[in-house]
């Protein structure tokens, strides 16, 4: 297979966009990648395109971003996986170029949350994640989703909510200086304590908010990276895993098999491991999930999480900085953008270009998990290619 | 005259001593069946050829109740199913006149809910059906619309009302249980210390009947409602009686929240029915293995030959938990969830839980599974298992605060 690399990163800030629909979000991205470009970028050398796209506000998804992008020429899929949606979409535009059938592509990864009221939100999420005679009607909102994995971690692992606030008040603290974070205030650990309950054992302060947001990747075959940039970043490795929907069909709920599945395939397609590993991106929707994360992607030994962030050790400056753009949590979390925002602030933190920038960083991880915790994928990226 | 073999009682758990109320995941179908299933404790399915529920609360009017109340009972889809609008009169007389192999079930939803059931067979008390009486005097009215109409004239109703019609029964005499009267005029027609029952509608004679044989005695039971009266008399005779009552609680404070319809898919609710209301699994011919639902490829071994049902244990240990706190559109919050693991099995069901406060429920916590409402959908019922724990000592919910922002998914 031939290597792919980045060439140019960019997005829109996340936040609450009420003002700006996804037919302005998407193009706002696209350019600010281009504009990433070092050595200048024409939209005509896009061959193809991958749209990474949970929910549509605006009717068929594929059509608004040619239409809206300028793209009317080339072929657009769009592509749907739950929360893992935008590092699939880096996966799939990754094959189309490791095949020899595109040079130059686009991936691009954008969600309208706050389009709906958040009166339907809840039930527009559960259509498409819960089992419609079975589980639908439980209303297993999404925070209960991740809370029913988070009490059974708690009580086997011995962490506490203390841990947990201690994951938020980490990524509340790094961003605060990333400009387009949607949440830029630090908190602390009492307010992550005792704020309101929203689905025990999550306050309000363990869960992501609601954002909208786009995010876009110039990705480009080895044989033609010389014409855009002298440091690209190299995508080396990619996986994506799947579990059971049900969630009574989950033997162990203090781990997301997906997310082992996911990393399996990518370490192995990059040559790495997780002790290579400088800087990562992983999915913290939830407080207690970062911590699952740090397990099943092989950071510390099963239920030493607690002991990762007692010790700092996630923290930018510390041993394996975690979500230096403040992560779901604090950035923002439009679904099908995230994972693409993901590989933005890493392309930036492997070009020692990132607001907290992690010294020295060659190796990075991006992950999400999402769905009913049923799937999930993983995208290493690295300064060289091997 | 029919002969009772064996009576259910079931009480909600909510409201006070004096009257019960339904929990927001209770109709008159789940408490048919909670008190029905007593009824039928060590009863073959076989011995039962017709059921019939007397309420004046059926949840559908059109649609229909018989399939849920037959698949929460466990009895056959083929069962002869009846839904009689009525109320303490009806029942009375249906249970007195009923062939053997019926199994009544008497249905009260509003303040002071209860539902008692009796089967008939033989072998049991023999109850000899007496007067009944269909009189009009109207003064509490409701329509299929739900609208209430109440005259408020309770000494006209007391004097044109039940005190002609016990009069025009036979009962002035004295009898040994009445039913839909309150507390001092029933005593004045029994003398102190009689049987009585907690509900005042058509579960409340099926209630005296298991009191009377409880103490020992039989004699006449006279139901009453408005104007409209029937009697019975009971010998004395075997009958078993099931109880199924928890202390009373006070209904915890859920909080309603307006949203959209909850959406159905009628082609996925009919797949699932039998299933899903009779708590079946599929056993794998080729491991064994229970998969539930039941699904095409087996869960462990991933066989397609066809499976076998097996009914499931219904009772367990909470393997996770979690409470739902922040509004959720068009459910009553706040709400618990739990994963429980059955009996010997590796099944789990992810269920609401019942019958206990919001919040109360640990993980390691035993319990059973109830039949319930989950949720109305579109304006169907969609009637699933609940878990409710085992009772212990005094619950004491945790004080709480609870999220008004909304959080993402």
């Amino acid at each position: 297979m031939r290597r792919v690399a980045i060439v140019g990163a960019g997005m829109t800030p996340f936040g609450e966009h009420f003002g700006l629909g996804i037919k302005e979000l998407l193009p706002m991205a696209l350019s600010e990648a281009e504009a990433n470009v070092d050595k200048g970028f024409a939209r005509a050398d896009f061959e193809a395109a991958w749209f990474g796209e949970l929910t549509t506000s605006d009717g068929f998804a594929s059509g608004i971003l040619a239409d809206s992008c300028g793209l009317l020429d080339i072929p657009i899929t769009r592509l749907e996986n739950a929360c893992a949606t935008g590092n699939d979409a880096v996966r799939n535009a990754v094959y189309g170029i490791a095949s020899g059938a595109f040079d130059v592509v686009l991936v691009m990864g954008a969600d309208k949350v706050r389009e709906t009221s958040t009166r339907s939100t809840f039930w527009d999420w559960m259509t498409m994640t819960r089992d419609m005679a079975w589980d639908y009607p439980l209303g297993l909102v999404a925070p209960g989703n991740f809370a029913l994995h988070a009490a059974r971690y708690l009580h086997e692992s011995g962490a506490t909510r203390e841990h947990l606030a201690m994951v938020a008040v980490k990524n509340h603290h790094h961003g605060v200086t990333n400009p387009k974070a949607q949440l830029r205030q630090e908190i602390t650990i009492e307010q992550a304590l005792n704020a309101p309950l929203v689905a025990d054992p999550f306050g309000l302060y363990d869960c992501t908010p609601q954002s909208d947001g786009a995010a876009a990747l110039v990705l480009a075959a080895e044989e033609v990276v010389d014409r855009y940039t002298d440091r690209p970043v190299w995508i080396r490795g990619v996986g994506l895993g799947l579990d059971r929907v049900m969630h009574a069909h989950k033997r162990d709920m203090t781990t997301f098999p997906a997310t082992v599945k996911a990393a399996k395939a990518a370490y192995a397609m990059a040559g790495v491991g997780p002790d290579d590993i400088d800087v990562a991106e992983v999915h913290d929707c939830f407080t207690a999930v970062e911590l699952i994360d740090y397990e099943d992607l092989g950071f510390c030994e099963r239920f030493d999480a607690k002991s990762l962030v007692e010790r700092g050790e996630t923290a930018v400056g510390g041993r394996l900085p975690v979500n230096p753009s403040g992560g779901l949590k604090s950035k923002g979390h439009p679904p099908g953008a995230t994972g693409v925002a993901q590989c933005v602030e890493l392309v930036e933190q492997l070009r020692g270009e990132a607001c907290n920038q992690v010294d020295g960083a060659r190796v990075a991880l991006a992950h999400n998990i999402g769905g009913p915790t049923a799937v999930s994928a993983v995208t290493i990226l690295g300064s060289e290619p091997a | 005259m029919s002969s009772v073999r064996s009576i259910g009682t079931y009480l909600p758990r909510w409201g006070t001593d004096a009257a019960r109320v339904c929990g927001p995941d209770e109709d008159a179908v789940t408490l048919a069946v909670a008190a029905g299933r007593g009824a039928l404790r060590g009863i073959a399915a076989g011995d039962v050829r017709r059921v019939v529920m007397v309420t004046r609360r059926p949840p559908l009017v059109d649609g229909g109740n018989g399939a849920a109340l037959l698949a929460g009972l466990g009895l056959p889809a083929t069962t002869d199913v009846v839904e009689q609008l009525g109320g303490g009169p009806a029942a009375m007389a249906t249970l007195a006149t009923a062939a053997d192999g019926t199994l009544v079930i008497g249905v009260d939803t509003e303040e002071g809910a209860g539902a008692a059931g009796a089967l008939t067979g033989p072998g049991g008390a023999p109850l000899d059906p007496g007067s009944t009486l269909a009189r009009s005097l109207p003064v509490r009215t409701r329509d299929l619309d739900g609208v209430v109409h109440d005259y408020d004239d309770p000494r006209l109703l007391r004097e044109r009302g039940s005190a002609r019609a016990i009069g025009m029964v036979g009962a002035a005499g004295g009898v040994a249980a009445v039913t839909g009267l309150g507390a001092r005029e029933a005593a004045a027609l029994t003398g102190p210390g009689a049987p009585t029952a907690p509900t005042r509608g058509a579960s409340a004679p099926l209630f005296a009947i298991a009191a009377l044989t409880e103490a020992g005695q039989g004699g006449t039971v006279l139901a009453l409602e408005q104007a409209s009266a029937a009697v019975a008399e009971l010998s004395a005779g075997a009958i078993a009686v099931h109880h199924d009552a928890r202390r009373a609680a006070a209904l915890p404070q859920l909080r309603q929240h307006d949203g959209p319809e909850l959406a159905i898919a009628l082609a996925g609710y009919d797949r699932a029915f039998d299933p899903k209301l009779r708590l079946e699994a599929a056993r794998c011919a080729a491991c064994g293995t229970l998969s539930y639902p039941p699904r095409l490829r087996c869960l462990e071994c991933g066989s397609e030959e066809p499976t076998s049902t097996v009914a499931l244990p219904r009772h367990g240990e909470v393997y996770t938990t979690t409470t739902i706190r922040i509004p959720v559109p068009s459910l009553a919050t706040p709400y618990s969830l739990a994963i429980v693991e059955l009996g010997d099995t590796e099944v789990r069901l992810l269920v609401h839980v019942t019958g206990t406060p919001p919040g109360v429920v640990r993980i390691g916590d035993h319990g059973t599974l109830e039949f319930r409402l989950v949720a109305v959908r579109s304006g169907v019922p969609d009637y699933g298992y609940a878990f409710l724990p085992d009772e212990v000592d005094d619950p004491t919910e945790k004080p709480e605060n609870t999220a008004n922002e909304e959080v993402g998914p």
